[in-house]
């Protein structure tokens, strides 16, 4: 019979075998020799234990925890005629009915130059990626200062590694990390979709036989047990030149692994903050605490309250004009 | 509060943090752009959108909100509260989202709750959650009536529920319908004792020999005395039918409603039944020609009299022979002995032992008149009953309009639990042309239905259409609920309500307000004398007879074997009541297994003597 989908289905099963023999080794790794490759190339192994009620609640006297996320979300249609909006929030576990939401949104439209150059270029492209990355990051550590102010937590959790905020919020960042350290609180950033490759690279170096790098994700899938951790040795940590420890974490039943950066300065602390993940991520989650969890989905912009603010708060006739693709009007 | 949501002219969604809605509770919508609206809460919901809606390990979401609480999160607060408000009267254009809303003020919702004064209207209950609004209520509405709930007796903190009975003239007759325990009786409790309050003519037919108003609840102190304002009268002891007064129709509807009369049978009575017949002269017109019709011929009844020993005798035989002559072949013999049989059964019944002038005469002066007797007979004599009085007040009402002079007859009203007995859907019945007749026709005479029933799906369908107020309870059977759904403007969502509802909260759908009223009957002022457990009334009977007798026997103690016949006859002289020798120590052996005498054996034999 013919299907249309016969094409797709090829190309389906081509990728499945490449992917295949690309991981070939990766996937026969056992389990047991990668672990011992990883407590002696990479970092301990820990069993972690939950965090006591007694040490929680002592958390709570020192300030409780704070959230830290950012969305985004666009309307419109093609470059340069859309919108964006940034939100972010701090959350404390202690004032929750003060949450602390900044925004800011971004029109390649406002940005002079561009109005007359339709045509994207890689470097339009690419800058305009930094722009939103640099507006949303701005706004989150802009968010997690003045959480500091206002909430004095013990301890910060940021949704995301933390070396973007070097790349894209450098000044704040350097503020709120001094603040932090003077004044003791807990600086960390929890990662959902580790991206590093630092077992991969490690396995490349000591092996002949391996000439790819792999991701970190992909070896650590199903390696670790739940509730443990590898704390990653100075040595190997390429974000340790930037200032920070890391660590992976098995937090919940799903197989995969997630990641913790903790300000150098701060490392003593990283086995706790892990306990503290661990304890507040539901075992059958896909690994995040649900404080964030939380924060994500108040902090989220909508496509129906982004419309709604756009058809409310902006001239009818501009709106139209500029942000309304023929797709919109379809239907 | 605020309105939330998508929103369209009927209805609005409204969200709070801190006020967990109640169904039914009124709210108003302060929309900037149109006037003050105002809307019915028929759906609350409360949310939590953090707590995950598939939680598959409990236990861990229980252990991390745990952790979170230690943390100073308590995520029970952030709960939020959600309900659907369905406005009473449609809004110009969809509510405005984000509109505030307020609880409404007393003089807002006066006229929607209120329906009548407390001393024209029937003060049956509370409108149930408006204790917000009654805060500033009219003084006059304040503490008017209790309810009665789990705890005891509860003083009015809700508006009441005070029904408009002069609104019946335009939308009449009222259906009161739920499960069995739903508090359906309790509710015609408390609606006759407010139209004996209003001294309203009234008819009740009480197939349990329960509407009686005589006694106090234990949870009442004060005693309301209702003593005056009605009567409770047997079918056959207290009241009757005159049969000297029946028409060959009255008669006729009569045999049939004691079982089913056929075309033939009714072209018997048309024939035998004489104008001023009495009982006994049309019992034996039947007789006579039923024996007649037995001989089988003429000749056969010839010979009778030819052989009769007595002239009277003869003379007997004469009468049958003329009936014979004349009726045999208009009667076929079978029909009228179906005549017959009806008849004497309802003689047995004792229906021709008395009149319905006592009913009259309580009608007239505005007295709730109770009949009692089991569902058949209530059928058989209703059927009369209705018939006339119905009959009674159309005649006076017409001969007003035609401008003749009449006796006065007042309106009034017919009370009817288990209502579908008496107009059963599906099937003719001699009670339900007359309450079909009533339920169409009657408003124009005044002339008010008030049926019961726990089986509304059984009710005969024309005349649960015309019943324009429904007190609906508790109704558990999928096919009541049916019913309900399709006779009423019950939503969707009062709908599936109903087989939770408590025992005596009530929907009622009223045409008059053409909404529904949510709300509870109020604590009835009497009680029924007989809420005996069968088997607790079972065992005093039989004490009681057993006490009778050991009194019937004491004086007559010893008894010995040979006194057995001596001792039956002198019972059979003292107390009416026949016993055989071997009855009789049936008798005694009982009264000494229970304890009350003892058995000796002695050189003549036993014998029964005193403890
Ligand atoms: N409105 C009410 N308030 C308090 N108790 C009630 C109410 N209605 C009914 N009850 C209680 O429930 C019992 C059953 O009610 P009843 O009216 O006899 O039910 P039904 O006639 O529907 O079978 C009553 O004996 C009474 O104790
Ligand atoms: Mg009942």
């Amino acid at each position: 019979m013919y299907s249309v989908h016969d094409k797709l289905k090829e190309k389906i099963s081509g990728l499945s075998l490449t992917l295949q023999e690309k991981y070939e080794v990766v996937l026969s790794l056992d389990k047991e020799t990668l672990r011992e490759f990883i407590e002696e190339e990479i970092g301990k192994i820990k069993t972690l234990e939950k965090l006591s009620k007694s040490h929680l609640e002592a958390c709570q006297k020192k300030g409780g925890i704070v959230g830290v996320d950012g969305s985004n979300n666009r309307v419109g249609g093609a470059h340069p005629h859309f919108v964006e909006a940034y939100q972010a929030l701090a959350k404390s576990t202690i004032y929750k009915d003060e949450p602390l939401f900044l925004a800011d949104i971004y029109t390649p439209l406002a940005e002079g130059e561009s109005l007359n150059s339709p045509i994207e270029k890689k470097e339009d492209l690419e800058e305009i990626e930094d722009k939103k990355n640099i507006k949303l990051s701005t706004i989150e550590v802009e968010a997690a200062i003045e959480a500091v102010e206002r909430f004095k937590p013990y301890a910060i959790l940021m949704d995301g590694g933390l070396i973007r905020y070097n790349i894209y919020a450098k000044a704040k960042w350097e503020e709120l990390r001094t603040i932090c350290e003077e004044k003791d609180i807990i600086l960390v950033g929890v990662i959902k979709d580790i991206k590093t490759s630092i077992i991969g690279d490690r396995l490349r170096e000591k092996y002949e036989a391996i000439d790819a790098s792999f991701y970190d994700r992909e070896l650590l899938f199903g390696k670790l047990q739940y509730g443990e951790m590898i704390i990653i040795n100075e040595m190997v940590n390429k974000k340790g030149i930037e200032g920070y420890s890391s660590g992976f974490i098995r937090s919940s039943l799903a197989p995969t692994v997630i990641g913790i950066d903790i300000l150098d300065s701060q490392k003593t602390s990283i086995e706790e903050m892990a306990r503290l993940i661990l304890t507040l991520t539901p075992q059958t989650s896909r690994g995040i605490p649900l404080w964030l969890d939380m924060v994500d989905k108040e902090v989220k912009i909508s496509d129906a309250i982004m419309k709604g603010l756009m058809e409310r708060y902006m001239d009818r006739g501009l709106y139209e004009r500029f942000f309304i693709s023929e797709r919109d009007k379809r239907d | 509060m605020k309105v939330v949501g998508i929103t369209t002219q009927q209805e609005v969604f409204v969200g709070s943090k801190d006020r967990n809605f109640r169904i039914n509770e009124f709210l108003i919508i302060e929309d900037p752009y149109q006037d003050d609206l105002i809307g019915e809460v028929v759906e609350a919901q409360t949310f939590n959108r953090y707590i995950p809606l598939n939680i598959y390990g409990d236990m861990v979401d229980a252990s991390v909100i745990e952790s979170l609480k230690s943390l100073g999160y308590n995520i029970d607060e952030d709960t939020i509260y959600i309900s659907k408000v369905r406005l009473l009267n449609e809004a110009l254009y969809p509510v405005q989202t984000g509109s505030d809303i307020r609880l409404p003020k007393f003089s807002e919702v006066k006229e929607i709750m209120i329906q009548s004064t407390r001393e024209e209207g029937l003060v049956l209950g509370v409108i149930r959650n408006t204790d917000d609004m009654a805060l500033d209520m009219d003084e006059e509405f304040k503490d008017i009536l209790y309810t009665f709930e789990e705890r005891g007796l509860v003083p009015q903190k809700e508006i009441p529920y005070i029904m408009d009975l002069r609104s019946q003239h335009h939308y009449p007759h009222i259906g009161v319908f739920g499960g069995s325990g739903s508090g359906k009786s309790f509710g015609l409790r408390v609606i006759l004792e407010e139209l004996m309050n209003q001294n309203i003519p009234t008819i009740v037919l009480d197939p349990h020999f329960e509407m009686d108003f005589s006694e106090t609840p234990d949870y009442l102190k004060e005693k309301k005395d209702f003593n005056d304002s009605f009567k409770c009268l047997q079918v056959g002891v207290h009241i009757g039918v005159k049969f000297e007064d029946l028409k060959s129709g009255d008669l006729k509807n009569l045999l049939d409603a004691s079982s089913h009369l056929t075309d033939s049978m009714n072209n018997v009575v048309d024939i035998l039944f004489k104008p001023r017949d009495s009982y006994i002269s049309f019992a034996d017109r039947l007789r006579m020609l039923t024996e007649a019709q037995e001989e089988g011929n003429i000749e056969k009844i010839e010979n009778r009299i030819i052989s009769s020993g007595d002239a009277e005798e003869k003379k007997a035989w004469e009468k049958r022979k003329e009936l014979f002559l004349n009726y045999d072949k208009t009667c076929p013999y079978n029909s009228v002995r179906g005549i017959l049989w009806r008849l004497k059964r309802l003689e047995n019944e004792g229906i021709f032992s008395k009149d319905i002038k006592e009913i009259e005469i309580g009608l007239q002066d505005g007295k709730l008149m109770v009949l009692q007797g089991n569902t058949r007979i209530l059928q058989v004599f209703s059927t009369y009953l209705l018939n006339n009085l119905y009959h009674k007040r159309r005649e006076y009402k017409d001969a007003i309009y035609k401008k003749i002079a009449a006796e006065y007859f007042p309106p009034f009203i017919i009370v009817t639990d288990e209502a579908h007995n008496f107009a059963p859907k599906g099937y003719d019945s001699p009670s339900k042309s007359i309450l079909k007749e009533i339920s169409q026709e009657g408003r124009k005479y005044g002339v008010f239905l008030i049926l019961a029933t726990q089986r509304p799906t059984l009710l005969d369908e024309t005349i649960t259409a015309q019943l324009n107020t429904k007190f609906i309870f508790r109704t558990v059977r999928a096919s009541d609920i049916k019913t309900i759904q399709e006779e009423t403007d019950l939503t969707v969502e009062e709908t599936r309500r109903l087989p939770y509802l408590r025992t005596g909260d009530v929907f009622i759908s009223s045409a008059t307000l053409g909404r529904t009223v949510y709300g509870r009957i109020r604590a009835a002022l009497t009680t029924s004398p007989h809420t005996l457990n069968p088997f607790d009334e079972l065992k005093l009977k039989t004490k009681q007879k057993d006490d009778g007798l050991f009194n019937d026997i004491k004086e007559k103690l010893p008894i010995n074997e040979g006194d057995l016949l001596d001792t039956a006859m002198e019972l059979e002289r003292d107390t009416g009541i026949t016993y055989t020798i071997q009855s009789l120590e049936e008798k005694l052996n009982q009264m000494v297994q229970k304890g009350y005498i003892e058995k000796e054996d002695t050189i003549f034999g036993y014998r029964y003597k005193n403890k």
